[in-house]
């Protein structure tokens, strides 16, 4: 059995004048996504270039491949880390640009062509090999940072913000190349990102930076559907949190009573579910009045006002009812989460 | 709607205007000099109020080439100079102008006020601050001395070139590099070097220009055992030899141009051939 790609035992980082994140564990099996979320200035591009080895870690333990990597430099870590824009060397052609890293480690002429020349045809750039950066598009140019970071063959490859700024069509070019790359070349992913359906596309698991330390780490359907504290469900912009009661075995709310788990805390809780969890249905026990309806391109949401609670419904853009109507909505149960507590925690 | 009719914004007539009349104002500015020292050196008599010279002739010419000896040694003098300092100024001012880009606040403008002030010091000034240091550690008059004394403006000019340039430069493509497998020596030299190979060829080319124009330092570090191209001229000036001082003057301006041109040459060769 082979060990974690990358794993971080109470791992430190400070950024500026604060203190950053602290006593962060992480671990990441060879082959895996792990996507982080975080908002801005929560340290995720901090933590990404220390594990990097381009930043300091204030405390703790970095290991790359089961070899402790804390004290190395950046080039003895295994580990390639991309920036947000793909930063081609613009004096190198799209062959040299990729054959850089077999360069560096003095591999053989005929290999070093023939690993790019695959590459290369991997993300679709054969016949740009001569070309210079700047001649090539956008999309282009981050398919050859990726040619470029397998070519080195790390164990983990670090993504900041890899699809940020770029157009819908241009994401899933991105998007795609990477996928296909790890898939065939395996490394390890770390993805910082504060995209919230990038990190559930791309991830395999999904973690929150939030406070200073990794509030959750789970599959996306775990994540985002069972957040383990009401600060991380409000991160993740989950729709409707609704406050209420307990008592006894009852959580009692504008939506209804919900039974609770056992040994479950008495008194003020608050239920969370997204807005798929609630379906407008002829015979449904919750009755609201629509107030609006908002509109993407994925998805249609539809405002009902119950018991003075304005709730996000999921609904079929054809069957949006119209406002002011009365409707009855039923409640996915195994979708809710409860918290002790009111809505201020 | 009538159609509005089409042509160009006033501000940008008032632009080709003023380049029109601006950029043969240069080229005359820059040429018309040249062009008299030539006349000069051929003329024979030419006194002022005089427009034109009462005769033609290359005596200073075949004078400069009887000098040919004495000549070539200022120029090979010069040129060791010259060469030595616009390669050791990019040795000093690409550390301390990347050194001064990393800084912010007081300690940045302390750092560059301190590259600049060799820089800001008339030469004769600073030529008698140099001359002292220079005889205690005994290198007056001596090729290490007048080469230390150009280095002092050299090395200034080039570290604020430097510090202009590594303020601008993205500094994430090297840690890329780093990530990608390479040492920092290796970032230096594939990477960064490489993609300031411009840069480096203009700041080499300011301290080449900076020493090859020098005639205080020279003449006052040097102590007259020095003898410099730039020096034999103003020796000519001095002695009234105003048609010897111009053709010197003419052999003067050929090396810095040979030094742009190679630059550029090399620059544009360097930028098509891959690492």
């Amino acid at each position: 059995m082979t060990g974690p790609a990358l794993r971080l035992t109470g791992v430190a980082v400070r950024f500026g004048q604060t203190p950053g994140l602290h006593g962060l564990d992480l671990s990441v099996a060879p082959g895996e996504r792990v996507v982080l979320l975080g908002a801005s200035g929560s340290g995720k591009t901090t933590l990404l270039r220390a594990i990097a080895g381009l930043a300091p870690v204030a405390a703790g333990e970095i290991e790359i491949g089961g070899r402790e990597v804390t004290g190395l430099p950046a080039e003895s870590r295994d580990a390639v880390y991309l920036h947000q824009t793909p930063l081609l060397f613009p004096h190198l052609s799209v062959f040299e640009n990729v054959a850089f890293p077999l360069r560096i480690r003095r591999t053989q002429e005929l290999r070093v062509h023939e690993a790019v020349t695959r590459l290369l045809g991997s993300v679709r750039l054969g016949e740009f090999a001569d070309r210079r950066p700047h001649t090539l598009s956008g999309g282009q140019r981050h398919r050859v940072a990726l040619a470029r970071a397998m070519a080195a063959s790390p164990r983990v490859l670090l993504l900041d913000e890899p699809l940020a700024g770029l157009d819908p069509a241009l994401r899933d070019e991105v998007r795609v190349t990477l996928l296909s790359l790890q898939a065939e070349y395996r490394p390890a992913l770390v993805i910082v990102t504060h995209d919230l359906d990038d990190a559930a596309i791309l991830g395999d698991r999904v973690g929150v930076l939030l406070d200073g330390g990794l509030a959750q780490l789970d599959t996306p359907e775990r994540l985002f559907h069972h957040p383990v504290s009401l600060a991380v469900a409000r991160f993740l912009g989950i729709a409707n949190i609704v406050p209420g009661s307990v008592t006894g075995d009852r959580f009692s709310s504008a939506v209804g009573c919900l039974a609770v788990p056992a040994g479950f805390t008495p008194g003020p809780a608050v239920a969370v579910f997204g807005a798929d969890a609630l379906q407008l249905t002829p015979d449904g026990p919750i009755i609201g009045s629509v107030r609006d309806c908002r509109y993407a391109v994925d998805r249609t949401v539809v405002r009902v006002e119950v018991g003075g609670l304005l709730l996000e419904v999921g609904a079929q853009a054809d069957q949006v009812p119209a406002r002011d109507s009365q409707v009855t909505l039923r409640l996915e149960l195994g979708r809710v989460t409860l918290f002790p507590g009111g809505t201020d925690v | 709607m009538d159609p509005q009719p089409v042509g160009a914004a006033p501000s940008v007539i008032g632009e080709r205007a003023a380049r029109g009349v601006l950029l043969p104002v240069l080229a005359i500015s820059a040429a018309a000099p040249l062009l008299l020292l030539l006349l000069q050196s051929v003329s024979r008599g030419w006194f002022y109020p005089a427009l034109w010279p009462a005769a033609f002739s290359a005596e200073a010419w075949r004078a400069l080439g009887e000098r040919a000896g004495r000549i070539t040694i200022a120029l090979g003098t010069s040129l060791s100079l010259a060469i030595a300092t616009g390669a050791i100024g990019v040795a000093l001012g690409w550390p301390i102008g990347r050194a001064l880009a990393d800084l912010r606040g007081w300690p940045r403008h302390l750092g560059a006020a301190a590259a600049f002030l060799p820089v800001a010091v008339p030469p004769v000034a600073l030529a008698a601050g140099l001359h002292l240091s220079m005889l205690r550690a005994g290198l007056g008059g001596t090729m290490a001395g007048v080469l230390l004394s150009h280095l002092v403006p050299a090395a200034g000019y080039a570290s604020l070139y430097f510090l202009g340039v590594f303020t601008l430069f993205d500094r994430r493509i090297e840690d890329e590099a780093r990530t990608l497998g390479a040492a920092p020596v290796s970032v230096l030299w594939r990477v960064t070097v490489p993609m300031l190979w411009r840069q480096v060829g203009e700041a080499f080319l300011l301290g080449f220009l900076v020493s090859w124009a020098q005639v205080a330092l020279t003449l006052i570090i040097g102590g007259g055992r020095v003898r410099t191209l730039p020096l034999e001229v103003f020796a000519y000036l001095q002695a009234g030899q105003d048609s010897f001082a111009a053709s010197g003057a003419l052999l003067l301006v050929v090396p810095p141009l040979l030094a742009f041109g190679a630059i550029r040459l090399a620059v544009a060769r360097a930028e098509a051939v891959p690492l």
